[in-house]
């Protein structure tokens, strides 16, 4: 027995030995030593093709390189330490129907030495792996060993977590800018919207206002969304078809947060908009969003249902509850119990249509959309909807959301009123205050209809989420969106009120340090909500730039383009071993584990 | 001055025994009669809790300095000498019978806050007492005849000052019997669900009006039991009347939330209050839970386990184990993040091919989150027929146990749609497994997660409770009929087959819940039901012919059109500048911000009882937790009682 163990703790330490080798000559070989951002890049997605991967490091390196001039702070991924050798992968494809489990091939492209754990101090290239067995007969009294197992349990604690850093995904995503730039982003999954939201502000020079969203478009559908600040991007970016053109834009909408602003237009039903004091203002919110249960806009009314698979649009009395829409049904009341369930929210996102009267021939444009996350295409599990006036349009759309996200929509308001005031105080350089971090509470997420709160797991397994969204990135390297601050969108009534944006260097830094909360969140001046009749950039996104180049085809059987490299400063990251891009055009299917213990056998051999 | 004869029945002596008769003065005050009376009767007892009752007038003798005169007392007073605190039948909110003694002489509102502090309930504003609805004389007679219920005993408790000290969370006095401890379990855990035939002979209200009966029976806050003739053994209930539940707490409100969860149980099941059929599911798969939960758990309280650890430990055995049984460093480095897969014949059809093939045996692999099937074992090494992801997924479940038919339908979403699989099992034990990780998979859980042989075992359980169902309609403990988790609408609606699969499917989003959680995330969806919380009263607006209904909620007052049943109508509190009783005419009257003036009398209720109402929902919006648990008592009674608090 105790041999046994003896030979495997020696195998695995004498694998880890080898990956670690592996990781770091490959390091050395690709990254140049002054590129220090490359240095915090871990890309651990499956990927199908290596060109993929020198697209990718061409359209990184790109901007990061026009970046390294003025500020160092595009591209730098946070907080991911250097990783446990390689990313031990199960990559598994959900997108297209044809999918197959991808070899994982990705690797950390960082040059930097084995985790050195504080359990074992030897400074061999694995040190966790000599303790990685623990004696499965406890039974033994001996102290001695005792305390030898509780080590060895410590490090095997340690040793797990690393495995679970290491499986961090990343993706690399476009976001279009007001002005029709764009930015390259690196996300990784453990960040939300809110997340990337912040990143932006900072690159941005925005006015941080809590109206500024990404925003999903999805052209195939002609829908659009404004992502969720709980969202996870990856998850989100997840869905997309390997050819989607879907884009993401970061704009402002008064839509997001509507009801937390005028909660009275939203709660007083339809026909009395009006005015109302912030005091009311926050008692209502107060009474809605902070009790047990929150509560749901009472809605209802006739909507035009698309039928499935047919052009035609018939009336119907929908009504709203927490636990989803419903519908009366022919010959009915609409007393609860007769009531006929529509869709419930736990599978299914809401989106606005546009376009839809000549797309569909719907009765208006105002229509909204109810579909599973993953439905890319056309189907008949997709439901149109279409009301009479945009005005109700925003109260279902909100209604929806409030229902489907309870208090989480209201948290992820607080915060984001936390982060515009912060910004606009910071640029006043008022008096600095006692960090009241109440206002960051983050209570037990409670769902209107009682589901449990829809926490983000992370994502077990990614699609071939490269749209053109990262694909289309622009090649030529005078970007005016990287090189200088987007200018503020029009807001000249935000202007007026909100002080100049805030000096980005230092806002950067002050993150850590707890700055001054917003007066309170009231005080703030609440832009103008007058639905009806929005701005004229209120509903449809700004035209793609006549400037920008047609996409490239997807690069996707085509070998790497030399041009491509020869452009970019720092070669791409992750270069593998010939044999390793041979096999992974076959199409075969292997573990990486046995990819591993192959190259090891070679070594041996020689 | 002249000396008169007083006359005071001692109850003490019995009920035949005549009146005591005294020798007093005008002068001479209360608690000198009451010296006298003691002297006389020549029984040594404590005395302390007995007070003067004067029968004629309705009223209580309680100030002892007071004179005879000042309370205007003449010879011809019918007095009574009796205790100021007898014992109740209270039905608590899980419809149990308590005898309780109960404070006769303070308002209710006071005997309510003794009540409840006995039974370790906060917030007792929050809860008010009500007159059982009339039965006839015929029905009562049978019932005793029929059986006798049981009846739970408190009497003997009697509580000095203070906050009562308490043990591993339960107050002192229900630790010191067995009877003791037995009460407070049935206070604090959930009552076994109901037998259909129970329900169905329940009285349940049928409409507005009906609904608004109910409210007429509340008793006056302002005023003493006695005064309102409640008896000595006389069934009162406990409800929960104001539906503005502060700061609940499942740390101190293990009997507050049990009481409020049977409350909405109730209401729910008698259709005191309406709701969808989905939502129906979710009530009978949060009952069916808390039933079971309170069957298993009953003492052990498990402190919060450390998930993370716990997470860590079957980690750390797999690992061990793995390390014992291989010897290829490959599969031992998998181990570490090694996962439970399935592999097994199975038989799939796929109805949206057009042909018109039935089930196909395929061998299938489960593995992370997501199905592959091959043609046979032998070629499970290769490329799989297909392979489905199942994150995100619909499972339904498509069983016929008499037919011995097991199938798995699945709704897999793919970016052009939904794919439509029924999966088809052999046996139940197969079925459980993989309907166990199917749903997991939906959720992006792994067969790895820790609720995945609970899953598999409530799988089982529901296909059990299935099997014995029909025919034998016993509703023991072990065996929860699903008929007495819904409505009796819906239990005509539905056979219990039907239902059950149904309320297993809602089960599944609430599986992971605690005890306390799911009674918890009952009431938030009873809360979150649009007539969550309203009390309906029948009144006529001034001006207006016709009869109306008057809802009154925790923020609002609507006006209701009785023949259509719409909201004609809505006033909120915060508008509301002041509101007035005539109490000659018995009217109310209301104004709002922007002169906006309402008058209405009341016919199903006594105004008192709406204006207390009103002012009991204004006072419980002023609580805030600063307050340190004191309740402003006088501010209650400024507030609801009318013309009695001047």
């Amino acid at each position: 027995m105790g041999r046994k163990m003896d030979d495997i703790e020696a195998m695995f330490s004498d694998l880890l030995g080898e990956m670690d080798l592996l990781t770091q000559s490959l390091g050395v070989e690709t990254v140049p030593p002054e590129a220090p951002l490359q240095k915090e890049v871990n890309y651990s997605i499956g990927f199908k093709d290596l060109n993929e991967w020198a697209d990718l490091a061409a359209e990184i390196g790109e901007p990061q390189q026009s970046q390294k001039g003025h500020s160092n702070t595009l591209g730098v991924v946070p907080g991911q330490p250097s990783c446990f050798a390689p990313h031990h992968l199960r990559a598994t494809q959900v997108g297209p129907p044809a999918a197959t489990t991808l070899p994982p091939i990705a690797y950390s492209s960082s040059a930097s030495p084995a985790p050195s754990f504080p359990a074992a101090p030897s400074p061999s290239p694995a040190p966790i792996v000599t303790s990685t067995p623990v004696p499965s007969q406890p039974s033994k009294p001996l102290t001695k060993e005792e305390e030898e197992a509780q080590a060895k349990a410590d490090k095997i604690k340690l040793a797990l977590e690393k495995l679970k850093e290491a499986k961090v995904k990343k993706l690399v995503v476009k976001v279009i800018m007001t002005d029709n730039s764009s930015k390259t982003l690196m996300v990784d999954e453990t960040q939300t919207v809110r997340d990337i939201l912040d990143n932006l502000f900072e690159k941005t020079h925005c006015d941080c206002n809590v109206d500024w969203c990404l925003y999903e478009e999805n052209t195939y559908l002609q829908i659009e969304r404004i992502f969720e600040d709980h969202d996870n991007m990856v998850e989100c970016l997840s869905q997309w078809t390997r050819d989607s053109e879907n884009r993401i834009l970061f704009i402002e909408r008064k839509d997001k947060y509507a009801v937390f602003k005028n909660p009275q237009n939203f709660y007083f039903g339809r026909k009395e908009k009006k005015e109302m004091k912030e005091k009311d203002k926050e008692s209502l919110l107060e009474e809605n969003f902070c009790g047990t249960s929150i509560i749901v806009p009472d809605l209802e009314g006739a909507l035009y249902l698309k039928e499935d698979g047919k052009k035609s649009w018939k009336q119907r009395y929908f009504l709203l509850r927490a636990s989803g829409i419903y519908y009366v049904p022919k010959g009915k009341t609409k007393t609860s119990r007769d009531l006929a369930c529509f869709v419930q929210f736990d599978n299914v996102n809401v989106h606005y249509g546009t376009d839809y009267k000549n797309k569909y021939k719907a009765p208006t444009d105002y229509c909204f959309v109810l579909k599973h996350p993953q439905i890319q295409k056309e189907s008949n599990y997709i439901k149109y909807l279409c009301c009479d006036d945009r005005w109700s349009l925003q109260l279902w759309v909100m209604g929806i959301r409030i229902a489907k996200y309870g208090k989480i929509l209201y948290d992820n308001y607080r915060t984001a009123v936390q982060k515009a005031g912060l910004a606009s105080r910071w640029s006043n350089l008022a008096n600095v205050e006692a960090i009241a971090s109440s206002v960051k509470t983050k209570a037990v997420p409670t769902q209107a209809n009682g589901c449990p709160a829809q926490a983000t797991p992370p994502v077990t397994s990614v699609s071939s989420a490269f749209s053109d969204a990262w694909k289309r990135a622009d090649m030529s390297k005078a970007n005016p969106a990287e090189s200088k601050p987007a200018p503020a969108p029009p807001a000249p009534t935000m202007q007026e009120i909100l002080p100049p944006p805030p000096p980005d260097p230092i806002m950067t830094q002050q993150e850590c340090f707890l700055p001054p909360p917003p007066p309170d969140f009231y005080d703030l001046p609440p832009p103008p909500d007058d639905f009806s009749e929005p701005p004229p950039d209120f509903l449809p996104p700004p035209p793609p730039c006549p400037n920008a180049p047609p996409p490239p085809p997807p690069p996707l059987l085509t070998p790497a383009p030399a041009p491509v490299l020869k452009k970019v400063g720092p070669p791409p990251p992750k270069r593998t071993t010939p044999e390793r891009s041979g096999s992974l055009h076959g199409g075969e299917q292997q573990d990486f584990m046995s990819e591993l213990m192959k190259a090891m056998q070679k070594k041996s051999s020689k | 001055m002249a000396n008169w004869d007083l006359q005071v029945t001692v109850e003490d002596l019995g009920p035949e025994a005549p009146p005591v008769s005294i020798s007093v003065a005008g002068d001479l005050h209360i608690g000198g009669v009451i010296l006298r009376i003691v002297d006389k009767t020549q029984i040594q007892k404590n005395w302390s809790d007995y007070a003067l009752w004067w029968e004629q007038k309705k009223q209580w003798l309680l100030k002892t300095n007071w004179t005879l005169d000042k309370y205007g007392i003449l010879a011809d007073a019918k007095l009574f000498f009796t205790p100021q605190h007898k014992p109740i039948r209270l039905v608590l909110p899980n419809n149990c019978n308590l005898k309780i003694n109960a404070n006769f002489a303070g308002p209710v509102l006071r005997t309510v806050i003794d009540m409840c502090k006995i039974l370790n309930i906060r917030h007792p504003e929050e809860l008010s007492l009500l007159k059982p609805v009339e039965e006839k004389e015929k029905k009562r007679k049978k019932d005793k005849e029929e059986g006798v219920e049981e009846i739970y005993d408190l009497t003997g408790v009697v509580l000095s000052g203070g906050a009562p000290t308490l043990y591993n969370g339960v107050p002192a006095h229900f630790v010191d019997s067995p009877e003791k401890e037995a009460i407070y379990k049935m206070l604090s855990v959930s009552q076994p669900a109901p037998s259909p035939e129970t329900m169905s002979k329940m009285y349940r209200p049928g409409n507005l009006i009906d609904k608004a009966q109910i409210n007429s029976r509340w008793l006056d806050s302002s005023r003493s039991l006695m005064q309102q003739g409640i008896l000595e053994n006389d069934r009162l209930l406990m409800r929960f009347k104001y539906y503005s539940f502060f700061d609940l707490e499942p740390k101190y409100d293990v009997v507050r939330i049990t009481q409020m969860y049977e409350q909405a149980r109730w209401a729910i099941l008698l259709e005191e209050i309406d709701c969808t059929e989905e939502e129906m599911m979710l009530f009978a798969a949060l009952q069916y839970h808390i039933n079971k939960l309170s069957l298993t758990s009953d003492h052990n309280h498990r402190s919060g386990n450390d998930q993370a650890l716990e997470d860590l430990d079957s980690a750390l055995q797999s690992l061990e184990v793995k390390m014992d049984n291989s010897l290829s460093s490959t599969e031992m480095l998998e181990s570490i993040t090694s996962i439970p897969e399935l592999k097994d014949y199975l038989k799939i059809f796929r109805p949206k091919r057009l042909t018109l093939k039935g089930y196909k045996q395929c061998w299938f692999t489960f593995k992370d989150t997501s199905i592959s099937y091959f043609k046979s074992k032998e070629e499970s090494m290769g490329e799989p027929i297909q392979q489905m992801n199942l994150k995100g997924c619909e499972v339904a479940p498509d069983v016929n146990i008499a037919g011995q038919k097991f199938c798995i339908k699945l709704l897999i979403p793919a970016p052009d749609g939904m794919n439509e699989i029924y999966l088809r099992c052999d046996d139940e034990k197969q079925y459980s497994r993989w309907m166990a990780a199917c749903r997991l998979a939906s959720k992006g859980k792994t067969m790895a997660d820790s609720s995945y042989q609970s899953e598999v075992q409530n799988i089982l359980a529901f296909l059990t409770m299935q099997k014995k169902n029909p025919g034998t309609q016993v509703a023991s403990d072990e065996n929860i009929n699903t008929h007495s988790l819904v409505s009796p609408r819906y239990q005509k609606k539905y056979k219990a087959k039907q239902l059950t699969p149904r309320i297993l499917e809602a089960h599944q989003n609430v599986a992971q819940l605690t005890l306390m959680d799911a009674k918890i995330r009952f009431i938030q969806i009873w809360q979150s039901l649009p007539d969550f919380g309203l009390s309906y009263f029948v009144v006529r607006f001034k001006g207006c012919r016709k009869d109306e209904i008057l809802g009154i909620s925790n923020n609002r007052l609507i006006r209701i059109d009785l023949s259509i049943g719409d909201v004609v109508k809505t006033w909120r509190y915060n508008n509301m500048r002041q509101w007035n009783v005539n109490w000659d005419i018995r009217q109310v009257a209301i104004e709002f911000d922007g002169n906006v003036n309402i008058a209405f009398s009341c016919v199903t209720a006594d105004c008192k009882i709406v204006h207390e109402y009103i002012g009991g929902y204004i006072f419980m919006s002023t609580r805030n937790k600063d307050q340190n648990d004191v309740l402003n008592e006088e501010l209650f009674h400024k507030l609801t009682g009318g013309n009695e608090a001047l």
